[in-house]
């Protein structure tokens, strides 16, 4: 029976093993021994050499390259060590890694020969409360040339790679989407080792060696805490670099390699013209020395309420709250939550009216609206009336995206629906929570069906549908000053998000599972959960017309269960050409 | 003292901005007429005074903690606003700071442009992250005049109360 390449728990479910330093470190000596492996042979480059590498703030190393997989290392003044270590090049660029025997730690070395510049990448495990996260320090320097003047230049940590994307295939088959939409996060997609079916985020760094040549760092934090570093031609679309770290089995992965790509397209950057500066989030807090190592991460597994059914139920016993009016404390005017400083007046035009929402998969759900924001809901077939406060929103003429709480049921359900009376079609995305790994995270349902109403005729087989349209795309949103964000819609069942810095540099980025439904042409029905995050349902509805945007979030936390209106403005940020890497092929896996 | 569409206040603790005229550090050195000898000691309480002033916007300009935030009022849920930064207003009115008459007081008057930084609510997931990246704040200028009390605390010049108001 043939496989599947599906994993049996995605990234972000995995409970990885909190190795201890002793088993890291035995785990590590065959590898600091032999060198990383390598699918592509060696490069014998540095071969009979000796380097003096200095950089500024940080270590001397003086290697002597005993062969192409050994070589003897003196850090600073100290004693010479021997080590494997293997090494890759792009024409004039050399990468080169090794770990130093006895330690948990090691290099990851970028030489320019043309310029004698270096970038050296300190890592080692065990600095971080959990072990297998790799660490980095990043220094600049040079490669010492005996009677030379040391070169003034540096690598430099810049921007330039923000908003590209490729597709990376290495030389040992590992396949994956690389997506650089913040200068200091990126997103990938692993198509062979995980089948493409989500995105995810990691912090990253991004190093400037010319214009066509640069570095790149992802650290899967939250995740294996691998560590991936590349340099990449941008133009040849090659790349040579390394991976470090323990893979969901434990099992060391530490291979140097080489890799063809393709590029997928440019997003936009919105940092001021000019602005080609890197590392836009602050290591450390402010007023505080960043300590070796130190970068922003996001951890948002970390930080979650993970709550069981019994506490989800007592809390949303003690607060449940849909559209909490504006203006409650302390500002009269004052939006409901900092998303909805864009969002605008909720429609009227639904009050008065009573519909049947007729879903294919799903019971049909009778309303009557009273008013702006009071509606009744009853299941069909059944003769109680359950009142619920709503809000209804109007993205385009005669489309309502409304959104209310199902009091009562045993999954605190609510119901983000979209009704096109143009159409006399319905999506509903139906939350609910009680969820397998976390009973506050969110689920959903996706309900389509056609609204019976005096006057409208429905359709008898057209429905809204799944779309891929808006796979590849990138939009950013502007929810109320100083609240910036941009979706970049990465597969088609997974989005990112991307929080803006003040120089509106990307900064932060997380991703979560999604799905998209093509409402009309130019408006999409989009919904992301935030697993193992903050357990957050949203809903968009994105008029790419209007480049507006309304939405609810629905969420359960410690402090109850809230259902919220939001509103962003956005700007279309660009599209990279992805689509085809996630067709379905008449001999399964993944199709160029 | 004219205070218009007043808003919140710092009250800043007695000793911890001070400033001492020159004309109280030791004896008068020459015996002059008493109009020349008011005028002198006013000019130097006014000296003191404006180095105690300035001393505080330095203060409060360079984000010490001590000092800074001074709270404006608040405009949204869960916003809490606080200024970053004062500087002169050169297109305002010139800096007033007037003397009471038994010289143990002082008032004044500044026309300035002020960075005030709006705390973005933790409410979701996205302004989470803003903070969480060392942001989370909304920042603006904004027109203000500020009204400072002195008062002369055992021979040395303090701020008492200071407060933003629109200008």
């Amino acid at each position: 029976m043939p496989g599947t390449p599906y994993p049996k728990e995605q990234m972000h479910r995995i409970a990885y093993t909190k190795l201890t330093k002793d088993e890291i470190s035995k785990k590590l000596q065959p590898a600091a021994a032999n060198g990383p492996t390598s699918a592509s042979p060696l490069s014998g480059v540095f071969v009979g050499k000796s380097l003096r590498i200095f950089t500024d703030n940080g270590p001397s190393l003086s290697y002597t390259f005993h062969g192409n997989n050994r070589l003897s290392l003196t850090e600073n003044s100290g004693s010479s060590v021997h080590a494997g270590y293997g090494a890759l090049a792009l024409d004039n660029i050399v990468f080169f890694s090794h770990m130093i025997p006895g330690t948990v730690r090691g290099y990851a070395v970028v030489v320019d020969r043309r310029t004698n510049l270096a970038t050296v990448f300190d890592l080692w495990f065990c600095g971080y409360k959990d072990n297998r996260e790799v660490q980095r320090e990043i220094y600049y320097g040079y490669v010492e040339d005996p009677g030379q003047e040391p070169p003034k230049e540096r690598h430099v940590p810049t921007n330039r790679v923000e908003g590209k994307g490729f597709y990376w295939k290495q030389d040992n088959g590992i396949e994956t989407l690389e997506f650089y939409p913040s200068a200091a996060y990126s997103n990938f997609v692993e198509l062979s080792r995980l089948g493409g079916e989500l995105g995810f985020c990691g912090p990253s760094d991004y190093i400037k060696i010319d214009e066509n040549h640069y570095i790149y760092t992802r650290t899967e934090c939250e995740f294996s805490g691998t560590f991936t570093s590349y340099v990449m031609d941008l133009n040849r679309i090659e790349q040579v670099g390394v991976r470090l770290g323990f893979n969901a089995q434990d099992a060391l992965e530490y291979y140097v390699f080489l890799g063809k790509g393709e590029w997928l397209g440019q997003l936009a950057q919105f940092e001021k013209f000019g602005d080609e500066s890197g590392n836009p989030l602050p290591a450390a807090a402010p007023g505080q020395k960043a300590e070796k190592g130190a970068r922003r991460v996001y951890r948002p597994f970390e930080t979650m309420a993970k709550m069981t059914p019994a506490q989800v139920n007592a809390a949303c016993a003690k607060h449940t709250s849909a559209f909490a009016p504006r203006g409650i404390s302390p500002g009269a005017n004052a939006p409901a939550t900092s998303m909805a400083g864009n969002l605008g007046p909720n429609s009227g035009w639904l009050a008065g009216k009573s519909l049947t929402l007729r879903y294919d998969t799903a019971p049909a759900m009778e309303y009557r609206f009273d008013d702006a924001e009071t509606l009744h809901w009853r299941k069909e077939g059944r003769s109680d009336w359950v009142k619920a406060r709503y809000q209804a929103y109007e993205s385009m003429p005669g489309v309502f995206l409304f959104g209310h709480l199902l009091e009562g049921k045993p999954n605190h359900d609510g119901h983000m629906v979209v009704v096109d009376f143009d159409e006399a079609l319905v999506t509903c995305f139906n939350g609910f929570l009680n969820t397998p790994y976390f009973a506050n995270e969110a689920g959903v349902n996706i309900h389509f069906g056609v609204i019976e109403m005096e006057g409208l005729i429905p359709p008898k087989y057209r429905r809204h549908v799944l779309t891929d349209e808006m796979v590849g795309r990138a939009v950013s949103q502007n929810y109320a000053p100083g609240l910036t964000s941009m979706h970049l819609y990465t597969t088609p069942y997974s989005l990112s998000w991307i929080i803006f810095t003040p120089s509106d540099a990307g900064g932060l980025e997380w991703s979560g599972p999604a799905g998209y439904v093509k409402i009309r042409n130019g408006l999409y029905f989009i919904y992301w959960l935030e697993e193992a995050c903050n357990g957050t349902l949203g809903t968009i509805l994105v008029n790419l017309h209007t480049m507006r945007d309304v939405g609810i979030g629905y969420n359960c936390g410690e402090n109850g269960l809230n259902m919220n209106a939001m509103g962003a403005h956005e700007r279309l940020a660009g599209q990279f050409d992805v689509r085809r890497f996630y067709q379905v092929k008449a001999q399964g896996g993944v199709v160029l | 003292m004219t205070t218009k569409a007043s808003t919140r206040r710092t009250f800043l603790k007695n000793g911890a901005l001070l400033a001492v005229p020159l004309a109280a550090a030791g004896p008068v050195a020459v015996a002059a007429d008493d109009s020349l000898q008011a005028r002198l000691a006013k000019l130097e309480d006014e000296a003191a005074i404006r180095s105690v002033h300035h001393d505080w916007l330095r203060r409060i300009n360079s984000g010490e903690p001590e000092i800074a935030p001074l709270l404006v009022n608040s405009a949204g849920p869960g916003l809490a606003q606080a200024v970053r930064g004062v500087a002169p207003d050169h297109a305002g009115e010139p800096d007033l700071i007037e003397l009471a008459g038994d010289g143990q007081s002082a008032f004044g008057r500044f026309h300035c442009l002020v960075q005030i930084e709006t705390m973005l609510a933790k409410d979701s997931t996205l302004a989470q992250m803003a903070h969480a990246q060392g942001a989370g704040f909304v920042s603006r200028t904004e027109r203000r005049i500020l009204y400072v009390r002195y008062a002369k605390t055992g021979g040395a010049w303090v701020i008492a109360h200071a407060e933003l108001a629109l200008s």
